[in-house]
């Protein structure tokens, strides 16, 4: 075991595979039935990346990764919280995750998994696309992680960026295709939202295709200049 | 700007010049802050704009229009809207030292202790406003508009009724209801529609009741002006009805936001609320097969058709859709199939996922509808003789 990228760890499987891992924020808690694990005092929950794009998107060989201890991050679209648990664990208790999430329903699992025994994570209910409506709540971010499952996702992402994000900040966008454009094959949808994003500021950094893992979504890894 | 602390009241610089401060306790900052995110006011509003004036400022910006609408109400005229403000951005980089600073915290550890409880508890606040049964609340609204509108049509005919027998001239040249009970309450004697105040406050129908002005003496009955007061009486109720009716609509559109984005966005809000009020609920409408739910409201029809070998229904209440009532007779059945599959995605992640697909729902419904509309051009009559046997028995079958 080792850690390659920050707040990650790499775990070799007694069959010989590959898991990622991170340190158990909450010790003894499981968020979505992950395995626990021991490892020099510290318990890690395996991040199973056929359940999170973000875990997904390391397997996939993203190499760079603003997330760290410390790190502030704006979370929108946190849905019951699997990926946001993991990226909680890697901030640790210094950072911070405002998650967003705009249906009631999936707010609640939210909120009674990961917002419940996390200090470091602030839950809010609302619409990603209207970020007025948190402003009393969220304060500077270092990144912004987005995977809303919307169309125009490039511009609620530059939306929020305007409010929240500080200069030379960073931005993980999960590019779902279909639900950006029913109509347009899957590169026109990114070379759209790409442009978007390009005119919104950012610096597009890395592109990571998530198959096998997740055959219809690609991971945008972007910069703020 | 608003914060989980209260409100602040910053210079251009960035510097804290007032503050109205939230009591420590998290249901409360919890509540207040829900309140004003609702736009309702509360006392620290009030309290910031007094500290406002004795500094001798007169104007503010603010981030959220809900937010200014709240301080406009509460008497500051000169309030702006800036979204992203500067001033804003600057304190939300230094939010959590601010609040140890200001000395509402002792350290940035209890701050952020505070923020998180205050969060958790506007969450689940908004969660249980969503999730309690408002389903259910917008099936009855929905289901009582339906009721009002039938006493509405119900009482507006008989006031064109009774009045007529004074005045007929003015049903005749009003043909909507709302408005002819409007014109009536504020004509009342026939006589009055010389006088120019009368016409005046008419507005837009002015220009209709000259025309009987014009066209001579009324053929209606002289009556007294108690026959005609108690006309008048009951006209008021009515138009009191299409106020609220407006009313439930506005709230109908409103909650079904909140509760089936989906389905309003797919089918429009009345219609959507409608098909929540058949299946008993968003849960049981969800749980219905595409099938049912391209039936729904068609239930006395079906079971006539079963006892009596009659042709089955093609539809229920989703005949309302534009595209379905709109379109040639043998395109119905097709579309309303369509469309009830739709329907049937759109209550199931509504219900289960809160996703939104709306859109790509729609996308999809308007190519099948497109399709449907190309391949069955003319009646099925023409198809039989143009195509083979197999089709025809397929499309026979279809019905
Ligand atoms: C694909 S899921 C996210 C999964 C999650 N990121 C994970 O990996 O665990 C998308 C979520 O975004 C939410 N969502 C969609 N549109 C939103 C919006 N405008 N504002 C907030 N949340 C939204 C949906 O309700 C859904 O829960």
């Amino acid at each position: 075991m080792h850690e390659d990228i920050s707040g990650v760890y790499v775990v070799e499987m007694d069959d010989g595979s590959i898991r990622l891992a991170t340190r158990n924020l909450a010790p003894g808690i499981k968020v979505y039935g992950e395995t626990l694990l021991q490892h020099g005092g510290v318990e890690l929950r395996l991040w199973d990346a056929y359940r999170s794009k973000l875990a997904a998107a390391f397997m996939k060989g993203l190499k760079t990764s603003p997330l760290r201890d410390g790190i502030k991050v704006l979370y929108l679209g946190v849905a019951s919280g699997t990926t946001c648990s993991h990226v909680s664990d890697i901030v640790g208790n210094d950072g911070r995750v405002y998650g967003v999430e705009f249906s009631p329903r999936v707010m609640r699992e939210f909120l009674e998994r990961v917002a419940k025994y996390r200090r470091n994570v602030i839950p809010i209910l609302a619409d990603a696309r209207l970020p007025t409506e948190y402003a009393h709540l969220v304060e500077e971010v270092d990144v912004i992680y987005q995977d809303v499952a919307q169309p125009y996702q490039s511009k609620i992402l530059v939306d929020n960026a305007d409010f929240y994000l500080k200069k030379g900040g960073w931005a993980f966008l999960a590019i779902k295709a279909r639900s950006i454009d029913v109509t347009k094959e899957p590169s026109e949808v990114y070379k759209r939202e790409v442009e978007t994003l390009k005119d919104g500021g950012f610096e597009i950094v890395h592109v990571v295709h998530l198959e096998p893992y997740d055959v219809d979504h690609a991971m945008i890894l972007a910069r703020r200049t | 700007m608003g914060s989980f602390i209260g409100l602040l009241l910053c210079n251009d610089e960035g510097e804290v010049l007032e503050k109205a401060l939230f009591p420590k306790n998290y249901e409360i900052q919890a509540s207040k802050l829900y309140l004003l995110s609702k736009g309702e006011s509360i006392d620290e509003v009030k309290e910031l704009c007094e500290k406002a004036r004795k500094l001798g400022i007169d104007e503010l910006v603010v981030e959220d229009p809900k937010v200014a609408q709240v301080f406009v109400s509460a008497g500051f005229q000169n309030v702006k809207i800036e979204t992203p403000n500067k001033v804003a951005k600057a304190i939300r980089s230094q939010l959590l030292k601010l609040v140890v600073k200001i000395g509402y915290a002792t350290s940035e550890d209890e701050a952020v202790e505070i923020l998180h409880k205050v969060a958790f508890n506007l969450s689940a606040k908004r969660i249980v406003e969503a999730v309690e049964k408002r389903d259910l609340l917008v099936a009855q609204a929905v289901s009582c508009i339906d009721e009002i509108e039938k006493i509405l049509n119900i009482l507006a005919s008989r006031l064109r009724e009774w009045y007529g027998v004074h005045f007929p001239e003015l049903g005749n040249v009003i043909k909507d209801h709302e408005d002819f009970v409007r014109a009536l309450i504020l004509i009342g004697h026939r006589d009055n529609i010389k006088k120019k105040e009368v016409l005046e406050e008419l507005g837009p129908l002015r220009d209709k009741i000259s025309k009987i002005l014009e066209t001579g003496p009324s053929l209606g009955a002289n009556v007294l002006q108690k026959d005609v007061d108690v006309i008048r009486d009951v006209a008021s109720i009515v138009l009191k009805l299409y106020e609220v009716n407006e009313r439930l609509r506005r709230y109908v559109d409103e909650v079904m936001g909140e509760v089936a984005p989906n389905l309003k966005e797919l089918i429009g809000p009345v219609l959507g609320a409608r098909l929540i009020a058949l299946a008993g609920g968003l849960e049981r409408l969800a749980k219905l097969p595409a099938s049912t739910i391209q039936l729904l409201g068609a239930e006395k029809a079906l079971f006539r058709a079963l006892r009596t070998g009659s042709k089955p229904p093609k539809h229920g209440v989703i005949f309302q859709y534009p595209e379905i009532h709109r379109s040639p007779k043998w395109q119905r059945g097709k579309i309303a199939r369509a469309l009830a599959g739709k329907i049937a995605i759109a209550a199931r992640v509504d219900f289960f996922t809160g996703e939104y697909i709306a859109d790509e729902l729609k996308e999809d419904l308007k190519n099948r509808i497109k399709e449907i509309k190309e391949t069955y051009k003319s009646p099925p009559k023409k198809v039989v003789e143009k195509k083979v046997k197999k089709k025809v028995k397929k499309e026979g079958g279809s019905k």
